[in-house]
């Protein structure tokens, strides 16, 4: 009996439930904007939770949004970072480039305007050793006409000399170097002298010793080649930095910084014949590439 | 108090539901959370049919006004959706995991599908829009479904009237012996 009362009270609690469910779903329908009273009071408590709650998760959207900004923005950052350092190489090697450029053309003018022929050698390695200031050069053609003695030189000035030959590489003995003898004169003055490495320098120096004194040489004086000793004439050489003996003797004593920078040497011309002779006929035959068999002076 | 704590726990998911949406990635739809408090109450042998209506009552009408729906509507659904829950509940054992959750699902397709019908008959204006977005409703309400039916077994189990009786509340019993030598 008992469990029939309770069940009839769990249909009928039910069945109320429905029936108030129901009716309210009618109310609703026939006028969907009005609220009761119950409705109205529910509604003022559940609305500040719910405005905070969805503040709060508003807040959180936004703050996850501007976490994907950021990682966005990162991505972004790492891609303008990398276009940043390839641009910047790019940047690099166009400078290089033009570099490169202009030091060859100015190669090709100075191969132009000596009348003598010549090879281009890149520099492959500078003063390996202290005590020797040497150079190694490499042909780009023209293997086996590099001789011992063969000038070089550069748009600046004079390099050196040839001093072994091995294949396609060549050692350049620098005018810098202690071995080296250069004849020069001074232009302002025309007095003559040999040029030789100042031995002991830490830098590229070199000295002329028993300058003729047909003049007096001063501190910036431009010392040029002399023509002899197969150089071409008057290629630069260097300036006068120092007058180091003035006596009333009949030479001078000078110090001379060469007008090539020997650290950023990069092409050089090496001069495989000698100028030609002042015959007019003579001209093309010297701008060869091969010279003369028997007449080459640096055997 | 066991009812009024899972009235509260309910109206706690159905703010949190009307919340998803602005986490969601697409608008398109949120888990109904008040469904699965319906699932609980309908499931649970602790809980009277009468109670569980009740509760589904009070749920559907709060989701009703939370959400802006017609008052009633989904409050009569959710009282038929516990009436249906207990019948099945009366010949299938829902436990675990994968069965909590496509119980969760199937229950939710019919929630949707209980909803728009409804709606039809109350305002045939209305159509039976809608019901596109039932099955990814009832896919996310199956992959909540086990989590929150866990979260209120155990709100259940700790404002259980027979353990409140016997003054087993809130407080996990002391393991024996834990109080000897503390005198």
């Amino acid at each position: 009996m008992t469990g029939i009362r309770h069940k009839l009270r769990e249909a009928a609690v039910i069945l109320v439930a429905l029936v108030v469910a129901i009716i309210a779903l009618r109310g609703s329908a026939r006028a969907p904007g009005d609220l009761s009273a119950l409705d109205r009071g529910i509604l003022t408590l559940i609305s500040p939770a719910q405005a905070a709650l969805s503040s709060i998760a508003r807040g959180l959207g936004n703050a996850a949004g501007r976490y994907m900004d950021l990682v966005h923005v990162r991505g972004e950052n790492e891609t303008l970072r990398s276009e940043n350092a390839r641009l910047r190489a790019d940047l690099l090697e166009s400078r290089r480039a033009a570099n490169e450029a202009g030091r060859l053309q100015r190669l090709l003018g100075l191969r132009d305007s000596v009348a003598a022929a010549t090879l281009v050698a890149r520099v492959i390695a500078i003063d390996a050793s202290p005590y020797f200031r040497v150079a190694r050069v490499q042909l780009d053609r023209g293997e086996g006409l590099v001789k011992p003695g063969m000038p070089v030189i550069t748009p600046e000035g004079v390099v050196g000399r040839i001093k072994r030959v091995a294949g396609d590489t060549s050692e350049i003995q620098l005018s810098v170097d202690p071995a080296s003898k250069i004849d020069v004169i001074v232009p302002r003055t025309g007095g003559r002298g040999m040029l030789r490495g100042k031995p002991g320098e830490n830098g590229y120096r070199c000295s002329i010793e028993y300058l003729t004194k047909d003049g007096e040489a001063k501190e910036g004086d431009l010392v040029v080649t002399s023509g002899l000793g197969g150089f071409p004439r008057d290629l630069p050489v260097g300036h006068v930095s120092k007058v180091v003996k003035n006596s009333a003797g009949l030479y001078q004593e000078l110090e001379v910084s060469p007008d090539v920078d020997f650290a950023r040497l990069s092409e050089v011309l090496v001069v495989v014949a000698p100028p030609p002779a002042p015959d007019p006929d003579a001209g093309a035959r010297a701008r060869t590439l091969s010279p003369p068999r028997g007449q080459s002076v640096y055997r | 108090m066991r009812s009024a704590a899972t009235l509260l726990v309910a109206l706690l998911l159905l703010l949190l539901q009307s919340m998803v949406l602005e986490f969601a990635p697409l608008p398109l739809a949120a888990p109904s959370f008040g469904l699965l408090v319906v699932l609980h109450v309908g499931l649970s042998p602790k809980w009277s049919p009468s109670s569980a209506a009740l509760v589904a009552f009070a749920t559907g009408y709060l989701f009703d006004l939370v959400a802006g729906a017609p008052r009633g509507l989904h409050a009569f659904v959710f009282i038929v959706m516990s009436l249906v829950v207990r019948l099945i509940a009366t010949r299938l054992v829902v436990r675990g995991l994968v069965l909590k959750a496509a119980t969760s699902f199937m229950a939710s397709l019919l929630s949707a599908l209980l909803i728009v019908v409804v709606r039809a008959l109350v305002n045939p204006d209305g159509g039976y829009g809608g019901l596109r977005l039932a099955p990814v409703e009832a896919l996310l309400t199956g992959l909540f479904g086990p989590a929150v039916l866990w979260l209120l077994d155990r709100l259940d189990g700790r404002l259980d009237p027979a353990r409140l009786r016997v003054g087993l509340s809130r407080r996990r019993p002391r393991p024996f012996g834990s109080t000897i030598g503390q005198r």
